[in-house]
């Protein structure tokens, strides 16, 4: 690795500590990585925005480095924090929580970032060309960038994304470079095949966000590198996308899929079987007292695929709604959160539904949900149990 | 990856250096056989791995060295792992068989030395009791006597 002058000073600390543990933590992933020089990004993502993730020890960090004279180089998105920053004392968010959640935000504007706190970062900016090298942390949109977008990313850390925002910069290794991004192993759909188990003939439609988020699950458990999938049809919609690449990014270290039918590579089957095995081991309940939507945040097109099924229709059960403030604004405009808040919904800005208080201090045992990113994290954060349902019979049973 | 050697007379071993301790470094073996998830699969309050599934569950990182498969799980994994420096739980070092982007930025900017070994090596030091390791080269050694 050879380092320009400017980086060898940055290293000694010549231009501050901020800078300073930011290169530390470049060299230490271009080693990793066998890596011989540093790229220049177009855009930076950073992880750990939630207090409820990153705690005092994250806090603290965070403190000392937006207290220098340090700033972000590029333009720079955040994550989802744990709360509706604008009416969070009307939802039940413990005050202390809300105090340190506040600091935290305080402290990544200071540093410079877009005024959104979102895992879509894609929704709300234009993304730039495909190719393009970014540094994205939050392993479902990293996921999306490479797999939907055509953009090129590692999966940052929390860490590793605040240094390649400070600096301006990434690795240029693994996913950045041509010839990691192809499939080492592939994961073939195949329902029909598998229609040997009598008791499951009901045959199933491979669609909507649980099919893909289960589909997501199993693949990142069972495959390590990029994987290509078979079978799944050529035009998903963005909310089916972003499940995948959500589950895909909750289980296993896989930074990118494709689709295609790559030869001299390891086959495996996703068919009733594994889709049964993968539902059976997130979902342990029929039923849930909250419906939560939204992990990862809901895009413009689910609110209004929601508002239209919502049409006329109440929920018999308390309901929120994860999205980002920006795509809240377009679903005003556009009249879609008025009839989603009409069915008795609520909206959660800039939040995240697995890192926040609000679940808990709802005093619920089991939430109902299409995710299964979504799942997985709740009954871990939130000691919940959760029923993992189609998005329609989500709707359709609890309406 | 570099080339690594291993003699099994001196229980010799070469790991690959990514975060580099300019002190060597000596201490027993925590092995985990199952990959570890930092964010919601450690406890970084105690030190110690929270998942029941694990094999090293509830054992204290404080004072050893960590060898483990790889980091699973989300990115935010790595202030966990400077929470366990702040903490007082951390471990002496880690040594992964794949070290991670996770690991290796929550390392970096923790100040724990961290290194990789190649597969065979990795099983060979779940028989090691205690090591050392060469800070800034990466070279590990049976440390003490142990009866064969």
């Amino acid at each position: 690795m050879i380092l320009k002058k400017s980086e060898e000073k940055a290293l000694s600390g010549e231009y501050g500590e901020a800078l300073q543990s930011a290169y530390r933590v470049l060299l230490a992933i271009a080693r990793l990585t066998n890596a011989k020089r540093f790229v220049p990004i177009d855009w930076a993502h950073v992880s750990g925005v939630s207090y409820l993730t990153i705690g005092d020890y994250g806090l603290d960090f965070l403190r000392r480095i937006s207290a220098s004279k340090a700033k972000f180089k590029v333009f720079t998105t955040v994550n989802p924090c744990g709360m509706d920053i604008e009416c969070w004392n009307e939802l039940n968010i413990p005050s202390e929580y809300a105090e340190k959640q506040l600091k935290i935000i305080s402290y990544y504007q200071k540093l410079g970032t877009a005024n959104s706190f979102t895992c879509v970062p894609f929704q709300s900016y234009s993304v730039p060309n495909a190719g393009s090298h970014i540094a994205w942390a939050e392993s479902s949109a990293a996921i999306f960038a490479n797999s939907v977008l055509g953009l090129r990313t590692n999966r940052e850390s929390a860490v590793s994304a605040l240094a390649a925002a400070l600096t301006g910069k990434t690795v240029y290794s693994d996913l950045h470079l041509d010839e990691n991004r192809k499939p080492s192993i592939a994961l073939k759909l195949s329902f029909e095949e598998r229609e040997s188990h009598p008791e499951k003939v009901r045959k199933r439609k491979f669609s909507g966000p649980l099919s893909f988020g289960l589909l997501g699950y199993y693949a990142g458990k069972h495959t390590n590198g990029v994987v290509e999938f078979r079978g799944m049809g050529s035009r998903q919609t963005i909310a089916e996308q972003k499940a995948l690449c959500g589950a895909l990014g909750t289980v296993g270290s896989t930074g990118m899929f494709t689709q295609g039918k790559t030869t001299g590579i390891e086959v495996l089957d996703f068919g009733n079987k594994e889709y049964e095995e993968t539902l059976n081991e997130i979902s342990d309940s029929e039923t849930g007292e909250l419906i939560v939507f939204g992990c990862p945040q809901m895009t413009i097109e689910e609110l209004y695929e929601l508002s239209k099924s919502l049409q006329g229709k109440k929920f018999q059960k308390k309901c929120v709604v994860f999205c980002s403030s920006k795509v809240y604004e377009t679903a005003s405009k556009r009249g879609y959160s008025s009839i989603i808040e009409s069915a008795g919904a609520t909206f959660v800005r800039d939040a995240c539904a697995d890192f926040t208080p609000l679940i808990s201090s709802l005093n619920v045992d089991s939430v109902v949900t299409d995710s299964v990113k979504g799942a997985h994290y709740m009954k871990r954060v939130h000691g919940v149990k959760t029923a993992l349902l189609d998005t329609k019979e989500i709707i359709s049973g609890n309406t | 990856m570099p080339p690594e050697k291993s003699n099994s007379k001196t229980d010799i071993i070469e790991a690959r250096c990514i975060v580099e301790s300019a002190k060597k470094i000596s201490g027993p073996v925590l092995f985990s056989s199952f990959p570890i998830a930092f964010l919601q699969g450690v406890d970084p309050e105690k030190g110690t791995v929270s998942d029941k599934k694990s094999d090293i569950y509830g054992e204290e990182f404080r004072g050893k060295i960590l060898i483990f498969p790889n980091a699973i799980g989300s990115s935010v994994g790595a202030y966990v792992i400077y929470r366990m420096v702040k903490n007082r739980t951390a471990p002496l070092a880690m040594i992964a068989r794949t070290a991670d982007i996770i690991t290796a930025s929550g390392c970096a900017l923790a100040g724990i030395p961290l290194y990789d070994v190649s597969e065979q090596y990795f099983y060979a030091l779940e028989k090691f009791d205690k090591i050392t390791i060469e800070g800034k080269t990466g070279i590990i050694r049976r440390f003490g006597s142990r009866n064969p």
